[in-house]
């Protein structure tokens, strides 16, 4: 099958991404190889038949916050001697790779318990815009107006925190 | 199968708590929560898919959102620290520590 070939591909590619994102020393470059698990993300929405969470996922993760964070991190204009020295980050993975191994089987465990579902392409504009948007506007109205005032208050809140001290005094 | 997809989404979110775990790189642990929120709207859409409704699309819409707005308010908080310190080793940062 055609989609479960994209599927592999896209799986691999974002699991590299993001083990790129845990071992690269510079912020940077783990920055850039979680972008490529962003974009393999995408393309799993897509095949998952959620066309505005794959649009959104190109335009608002990969797009904005992405280049948001890539921007803040040339900002600061770090050198290599910035950076925390991790001598022992190899040690560190491993460990906390154990601690985490059986939070992970508990879900396995979990995920095979549910009944199997096929994945094939559904149409009927199914994660179509205007679906997903009526869907938005009718039942879960009252989530999306909290959304909209803390989006706000972190807006109030990132200017405050960044802005000029000497403003506010 | 729509098990992969779930099994993927649990492999995403252990590597983003290993890496919140094991790195001091201020950026890196920021980073480390962006991937674990990713992995849980790869598991609502895929949830969504199963029960074929897509209230699962729009909770990844929220979560989108959280994330925005996360990120804005940690990283005005990461130049405020480099700003003090400039470094961004997370052990420097203990100030309130007794």
């Amino acid at each position: 099958m055609f989609a479960d070939g994209l599927f592999l591909v896209f799986a691999v590619l974002a699991v590299l991404g993001a083990a790129g994102l845990i071992l690269f020393r510079h912020p940077m470059n783990g920055a850039m190889s979680f972008v490529v698990t962003l974009i393999a993300l995408a393309g799993l929405y897509a095949l998952l038949s959620a066309k505005l969470i794959f649009a959104l996922q190109l335009i608002v993760y990969a797009g904005a916050i992405m280049s948001l964070i890539v921007f803040i991190i040339m900002f600061l204009n770090i050198q290599p001697s910035d950076l925390p020295k991790e001598e022992t980050k190899l040690l560190y993975i491993i460990g906390s790779m154990i601690a985490v191994f059986p939070i992970g089987m508990f879900l396995v465990k979990i995920v095979k318990s549910l009944p199997k579902s096929s994945t094939e392409i559904i149409g009927n504009n199914f994660g179509g815009v205007k679906q997903v948007g009526l869907l938005l506007f009718k039942d879960w109205l009252v989530p999306f107006e909290i959304v909209s005032i803390l989006l706000l208050v972190s807006l109030i809140g990132a200017v405050i925190l960044a802005g000029k001290r000497e403003a506010v005094k | 199968m729509i098990h992969n997809y779930l099994f993927l989404s649990i492999i995403l979110f252990c590597l983003g708590i290993v890496g919140v775990i094991s790195r001091r790189n201020v950026f890196t642990v920021f980073m480390s929560i962006e991937l674990m929120l990713n992995a849980a709207n790869l598991a609502f859409v895929a949830f969504s898919r199963i029960h074929q409704s897509m209230d699962g699309h729009v909770l990844a819409m929220m979560v989108m959102a959280v994330a925005a707005a996360e990120a804005a308010l940690a990283l005005a908080v990461v130049i405020l620290l480099h700003k003090h310190k400039s470094k961004l080793d997370t052990n420097v940062f203990s100030l309130l520590k007794g």
